[in-house]
């Protein structure tokens, strides 16, 4: 029987600073993880603990695997430590993926904030990957500071891609920056799709959350089409820890993505 | 398959056929607290009834789950996996009827589903479990407030009773092997004999004794009545008063699985340890970033019984307690888990 708590060793190959305090990590496991967009991988810091993180590159390819990492704590400050050719261990797939074929034939509006993008990526090349599923792919994202974009030499080639619109806003700008400034929300006056049969995905911090799924449900989307990463403190990944329990959901199994529908009757579901 | 008679002069001899194929663990008394001891063939030169754990009252004090869900157990290693050894046979001889269903709560939880716990299955499938009759219910026993019986209604590998100093074996097909150990020493019981018979009445007396000692019942609809309740703080503000946080009902609590994983470094490689933990610890559900969504202790404490009570029940159709009280037993607040369900 496999030992659900096992890591393989995950080999970094590269590493991408995307702001002062974000980077990618390019990782080839010793073995396939055949993750889906949505879920998640356990990644092991040797000598200093687990923490879950979403694979930020695209599942059509997935000999090697990317991880937009923030560094946060004990475990992501050791991991920036790491170079290339070290290894980490990883343990996955966990928790459920984007449900893709409720998506096709609609407009998807995707939201994301600072090192949100990072699981919203993965999506997002899934979409493009099939674009001829889909109607349009709306990104709106915001950071900080320009400095603190994620992402910043893919946005452009990003927006080339036909049938995808982005805009970006930062809450304080700099001298070049020549878009919208202010939180996120600021780039959802005008919702450009069918509020009522498009698909809304949102990650970010659960401040963001909360004024983006308000912003999109005044806007007229539907509970049941708002796709929400809720983070909670996913721990063993296979729901039985208990740690990430959130209302009825254990995130590490039913998550971590959930509609509004799943969760809005919770008490204080952004925490 | 079939129901025995095991005639007090056979105990000793039949067990010590079980300690040739077995760890054998029993019950025994230790400063009035019942405790799990490893038998050994010393123990067996005593007097029959010193050591033999069948006329244990209740269930011991350490949780049931501590042989299958060991409090602290590596899990993993790295780079270089673990390597999975496995545990020899076991039988546990006396558990009660409470702890089986504890153990029921962990089969969900670690035994069943898309991921199992190995380490978990392969200690439960080696683990033959002989549930011993309660002639003598305590105070701190409420398990027919649960729907339970204080004796062994289904499950187990074979039930045991103890009638005039003689032992009565009901055994299921999956504990066939315990009577094989030495057949020669069981007779066949019918139905109708006598044995049975007085089995009943003793059975039928401790049920008496529970439902005088628990008379209320409580609300039929526990589930909805702790979620109904989770909006209201001053109910659990109350009973929370006394609690000084040592987690102590948690850690003995028979049907808690909650765990932690942590990492260590071990040479050039790192060892991943699983302990139990406790859901009242205040950075339990805190998240990398720093954010709490149980930062308050009343949440943690309210978390406690609609986990029990009210997740578990709608996930898998039993409430995750069982009856046992060890919970207040060990509480230094006395905080009475019973006083908390009887106000819903
Ligand atoms: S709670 Fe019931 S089954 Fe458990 S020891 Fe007490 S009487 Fe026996
Ligand atoms: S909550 Fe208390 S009475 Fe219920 S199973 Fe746990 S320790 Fe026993």
């Amino acid at each position: 029987m496999s030992n659900p708590y096992q890591p393989i060793p995950a080999t970094i190959l590269e590493t991408h600073d995307e702001t002062p305090n974000i980077r990618t990590f390019k990782l080839k496991p010793e073995r396939e993880i055949p993750f889906l967009a949505g879920q998640f991988v356990e990644l092991t810091v040797p000598g200093y603990g687990e923490a879950p993180f979403t694979p930020s590159s695209s599942h059509f390819k997935r000999d090697t695997f990317d991880m937009t990492i923030m560094k946060v704590g004990r475990a992501t400050s050791a991991l920036f430590d790491l170079k290339p050719g070290d290894r980490v261990g990883a343990r996955g797939p966990f928790g459920q993926r984007y449900p893709l074929e409720k998506f096709e034939g609609k407009d998807i509006y995707i939201v994301g904030g600072g090192v949100g993008l990072a699981p919203l990526r993965a999506l997002f090349l899934a979409l493009v990957h099939e674009i001829g599923k889909y109607q349009r792919i709306f990104l709106r994202y915001g950071a900080r500071t320009p400095a603190d974009i994620v992402y910043k030499h893919l946005l452009p080639e990003w927006q080339k891609i036909p049938k995808v619109d982005i805009d970006l806003s930062v809450d304080v700008s700099d001298e070049k920056w020549m878009k919208k400034v202010g939180v996120v929300t600021c780039l959802m006056d005008e919702i450009p799709c069918d509020e009522k049969s498009s698909i809304a995905v949102v990650c970010g911090p659960p401040i963001m959350m909360k004024f983006v799924n308000q912003k999109l449900l005044d806007a007229g989307f539907q509970g049941g089409d708002i796709y929400l990463s809720m983070e909670t403190n996913m721990s063993c990944g296979v729901g039985q820890c208990r740690h990430c329990r959130l209302g009825p959901y254990l995130t590490c199994k039913d998550g971590p993505v959930l509609t509004w529908d799943q969760i809005k009757d919770l008490e204080n579901p952004f925490v | 398959m079939g129901t025995y008679l095991l005639p007090k002069s056979s105990i000793h001899l039949w067990l010590s056929k079980l300690l040739s194929r077995y760890a054998v663990f029993v019950p025994i008394e230790v400063e009035k607290q019942i405790h799990w001891h490893l038998l050994e063939p010393k123990d067996l030169e005593t007097e029959p009834d010193s050591i033999t754990p069948a006329q244990r009252r209740i269930r011991a004090s350490e949780p049931v789950k501590s042989f299958m869900f060991e409090p602290r157990q590596q899990v993993a290693s790295f780079p270089d996996a673990l390597t999975f050894k496995q545990p020899g046979p076991r039988v546990l001889l006396g558990i009660k009827s409470c702890d089986l269903a504890a153990l029921k709560v962990h089969d969900k939880i670690l035994g069943e589903g898309e991921f199992k716990d190995p380490f978990y299955l392969a200690q439960r499938k080696n683990t033959l479990l002989v549930v011993a009759d309660c002639p003598e219910p305590e105070q701190s026993c409420f398990c027919n407030l649960l729907g339970l019986t204080p004796y062994a209604a289904e499950g187990g590998d074979a039930a045991l009773s103890v009638v005039d100093g003689n032992w009565l074996l009901d055994v299921n097909e999956s504990g066939k092997e315990l009577v094989d150990a030495a057949p020669e020493l069981f007779t066949d019981l019918r139905e109708g004999s006598s044995e049975l018979a007085r089995r009943d009445e003793q059975r039928h007396a401790a049920l008496v004794s529970l439902n005088l000692t628990n008379a209320r019942p409580w609300n039929p609809d526990l589930a909805g009545a702790v979620a109904a309740k989770l909006d209201d703080p001053a109910f659990w503000n109350k009973h929370a008063e006394t609690c000084v946080e040592c987690f102590g009902c948690l850690m003995g609590c028979p049907t808690c699985y909650c765990f932690l994983l942590y990492d260590q470094a071990k040479g050039a490689g790192v060892e991943r340890t699983r302990t139990w933990d406790a859901c009242y610890e205040a950075a339990y559900a805190r998240v990398g970033g720093g954010a709490n969504p149980r930062a308050e202790f009343i949440k943690r404490f309210a978390n406690r019984f609609s986990c029990k009570f009210s997740a578990f029940k709608t996930d898998h159709g039993m409430y995750a307690c069982t009856g046992c009280g060890r919970c207040f037993k060990a509480c230094m607040g006395k905080i009475d888990i019973r006083k908390v369900l009887g106000e819903l």
